[in-house]
């Protein structure tokens, strides 16, 4: 059996009066890729931020490979990439200067190989001719790209990403799928946090629906499906009926004139 | 807290600009009728200068708020014509460039008003040509710069401008620095002033909207009477001119925003880098790419070097040998006087370089947060990248001073030592509170009157300030008894030496501990 790599006891997170995570165990294994699926708001954010080391937590821990983040959180930021949502990147660097730089914060990543690595996904990414480039030139899927490239390059145990596709072509999109896919393969564990249900269905091999900061429910697709008490739905009409969006169902039978009214949403 | 801090800084500022300019007007006044006309010389001198930097922030300032501004997609995506945003624009391109000009221009209008005693009109006068002038200013530049972004792209029409007015800048600082205005008063030198004076006798700039102003104002100071065909050309001039732009910009200004829309400089490939793997390498060479790649950062470099070339040159002009008492000991004050300038000079460039330094990293930072680099050694690497310029700074202005006011003696090594203890000092504290105050959420740099860098330049001040005044007795005794014939003792160079100690250690301490805790509230968010 696969080892945990991310653990988190009783994590919790309160902005005074508001508490956005509350009590949250997680065990993410090596070569699994785990979705984080919630509603806006639900805390998937903070939970992330918390994950990487950019918000402490209230109270509870986090564990990487063991190591505490609080006790040793250099420790724990050498095993871990992450990916944002929002690409922002040096844009007075080049798209190379960038990997240098990345490579040098992270020394004893991927045997000091991090480099080498990432000619092979900017070739993948059909980022190579822009390499030596200011990277304010960048689209914002090229931007995306580079992040990747320079987390991917790291060969890091755990990979830490908030909404992968935003921003990037169909292409490059599968491109990513395949890569998590093989670096799962190899053993590294990926948190993906993501509101496209495609995603986390194709790629997922178990799933946490967090609601308002806590875990509504969280398994394999046949253990949500069991959880939900449904037959082969889709996640998404497991995610509606797990996170209470029951109004929907009116607003989509006002929309169609009514012809959903007997079915499930 | 911080709104009623900068209140209170601002008025602050403005007193003692008035008293300043009282003192200076009175100076004028009290050595002849020649003082009274170059004084006014001067005033109408002060509103040219000011319209054409006017012009030229405006036009700057213009480009950013009609081309560059986020809203422009939405509006000219809406049924609006580009005529109908041409007020909002201008207005906003007016109190961008000018609020700083019309605040700080009252202590003077009114130190002149005092020393001139002027009648009842003078303020309602000022109502008319202060705005005026800056609305006037506004709308030239706005035309100028709708004419210019229609035949060049936008962002390549600012820079152009920023140099432009960047050279201007330091031509007129520079030139006004070289005419020695304190000599004009000597009574020796008013034998080759006569020509100048003849030559300036007409009224300034009689084609120039400053011009109208400041003619309009000083006939008023001298003779009490209302220039009226001035004033009715500079209340109908501002109208003329906006009515003006709007029309330019119905019919061109589309066609420069598309241009602006264009990528600059993306297509420019950069040379393959060295294989550095040390952070602290990439740390310094990002610092430096991010200064060298920024035309607005490296460019003002050419108005550092004006800086301290006109700082070497108030030395070299000095008059020493009119001084009453013994040349040594006065050019030695001076010299322990130049420690605090050359330190209020590291920490106004700290100021403009240091501090916004951190918040420069912008929503970049969670890579380093999330990376195993601490922020004690990011503030280290960054402390270690800025050491060497402040350091050679420094230095070029201590030991170039006291080489031109010929120290010798104990003050040499005095001046140096201070110097480079408050210069490094205060290279620490600004890394200190910009790392406290960091905004990485703000889309553009961090403005050096945010008020996180208004409280650094005090707090840097003031602990200057305290340490040279606390080491003043033990330097002044050293310095006096190294002129007498017995010469300075042991005791007296142990004196400056222990104290020497106490306000290094301070210092250290004092950096340290606002390091430590600007880190600590970094950490985790």
């Amino acid at each position: 059996m696969s080892q945990s790599l991310l653990t988190t006891r009783n994590l919790s997170k309160s902005f005074a009066d508001f508490t956005a995570v509350n009590e949250l165990d997680l065990d993410i294994n090596q070569g699994e890729i785990f979705g984080f699926l919630g509603p806006n708001g639900a805390g998937k954010t903070t939970t992330i931020k918390m994950l990487v080391g950019l918000l402490k937590p209230t109270s509870g821990n986090i564990a990487i490979g063991g190591m505490d983040m609080a006790l040793d959180p250099v420790g724990c930021k050498q095993r871990t990439g992450y990916i944002p949502d929002r690409p922002f990147l040096y844009e007075k660097l080049t798209g190379d200067e960038y990997l240098h730089f990345i490579s040098s914060l992270y020394p004893e990543a991927a045997g000091g190989k991090a480099l080498e690595n990432a000619v092979g996904y900017l070739d993948l990414f059909d980022l190579a001719k822009w390499r030596h480039h200011l990277i304010e030139g960048y689209s914002h899927g090229m931007r995306q790209k580079l992040i990747m490239s320079s987390v991917l390059m790291l060969n890091q145990e755990l990979i830490i990403v908030d909404e992968p596709m935003v921003g990037l072509d169909p292409k490059s999109a599968r491109v990513v799928k395949e890569l998590f896919r093989q670096k799962a393969r190899e053993g590294t564990a990926i948190f993906l946090s993501t509101h496209s249900m495609e995603i986390a269905e194709e790629l997922c091999d178990r799933i946490g629906i967090i609601v308002e900061g806590q875990i509504r429910a969280m398994g394999t697709m046949d253990e949500l499906r069991a959880e939900a008490g449904s037959g082969n739905e889709h996640l998404e009409d497991i995610f509606l009926q797990l996170t209470g969006a029951f109004e929907l169902l009116d607003v989509i039978r006002a929309l169609r004139g009514s012809s959903l009214s007997d079915k499930k949403v | 807290m911080n709104a009623a801090l900068i209140l209170v800084a601002g008025i602050g500022v403005c007193l003692l600009i008035y008293f300043v300019s009282s003192r200076v007007l009175q100076y004028f006044h009290s050595q002849n009728e020649l003082g009274v006309i170059l004084s006014l010389k001067i005033f109408q001198m002060a509103w040219i200068m000011i319209f054409t930097m006017l012009i030229f922030s405006s036009m700057i300032s213009a480009v950013t708020t009609f081309y560059l501004a986020e809203d422009n997609e939405i509006l000219l995506s809406s049924p609006v014509q580009p005529s109908e945003m041409y007020l909002m624009r201008y207005l906003t391109t007016a109190m961008n460039t000018s609020w700083m000009i019309l605040v700080f221009s009252l202590p003077v209008f009114g130190a002149y008003g005092k020393i001139f005693h002027a009648g009842p009109l003078f303020w309602p006068l000022l109502v008319i040509a202060v705005p005026s002038v800056t609305l006037i200013a506004t709308g030239i530049a706005t035309i100028l710069t709708v004419l210019v972004v229609y035949y060049f792209p936008a962002r390549r029409t600012k820079d152009i401008v920023f140099y432009l007015s960047l050279c201007f800048g330091i031509f007129l600082y520079l030139v006004f620095r070289m005419i020695r205005p304190e000599e004009l008063v000597n009574p020796d030198n008013y034998g080759q002033f006569i020509d100048y004076f003849s030559a300036v006798s007409a009224p300034a700039g009689p084609w120039l909207p400053a011009g109208w102003a400041a003619n309009m104002i000083s006939s008023y100071l001298l003779d009490g009477q209302v220039d009226l065909l001035l004033t009715g050309l500079l209340v109908t001039t501002p109208f003329v001119l906006f009515f003006l732009g709007q029309w330019l910009m119905d019919h061109l200004f589309v066609v420069g925003y598309s241009k602006s829309q264009e990528s600059f400089g993306g297509h420019r490939e950069f040379r393959p880098v060295r294989h550095f793997h040390s952070i602290r390498a990439w740390i310094w060479r990002k610092e430096l790419k991010y200064f060298l790649r920024d035309s607005s950062e490296w460019s003002q470099f050419f108005m550092i070097a004006a800086l301290i070339v006109v700082y070497l040159y108030n030395f070299k002009v000095l008059p020493l040998d009119r001084s009453p008492v013994s040349v040594f000991f006065v050019s030695n004050v001076i010299s322990f006087a130049n420690i605090g300038l050359s330190g209020f000079l590291a920490a106004s460039l700290a100021t403009r370089f240091v501090y916004p330094s951190i918040s420069a990293e912008q929503g970049a930072y969670y890579l380093l947060a999330v990376s195993p680099l601490s922020w004690k050694q990011y503030l280290w690497y960054k402390y270690q990248f800025y050491f060497f310029p402040f350091t050679l700074l420094a230095l070029v202005l201590i030991v170039i001073s006291n080489y031109l006011l010929q120290i010798s003696g104990p003050m040499g090594w005095v001046s140096v030592f201070t110097g480079m203890l408050l210069t490094w000092t205060s290279l620490g504290l600004a890394l200190g509170f910009g790392m406290y105050f960091a905004d990485f959420k703000s889309g553009s740099k961090v403005s050096t009157l945010e008020p996180g860098a208004i409280l650094y330049l005090f707090c840097a001040i003031f602990y200057q300030v305290v340490l040279l005044l606390s080491g003043m007795p033990f330097v002044s005794r050293l310095v006096r008894r190294t002129l007498t014939e017995k010469g300075a003792a042991v005791s007296d160079y142990l004196s400056v030496c222990a104290w020497g100690s106490v306000v290094t250690m301070v210092s250290i301490l004092l950096v340290f501990w606002l390091c430590n805790k600007a880190v600590n509230r970094r950490q985790w968010g």
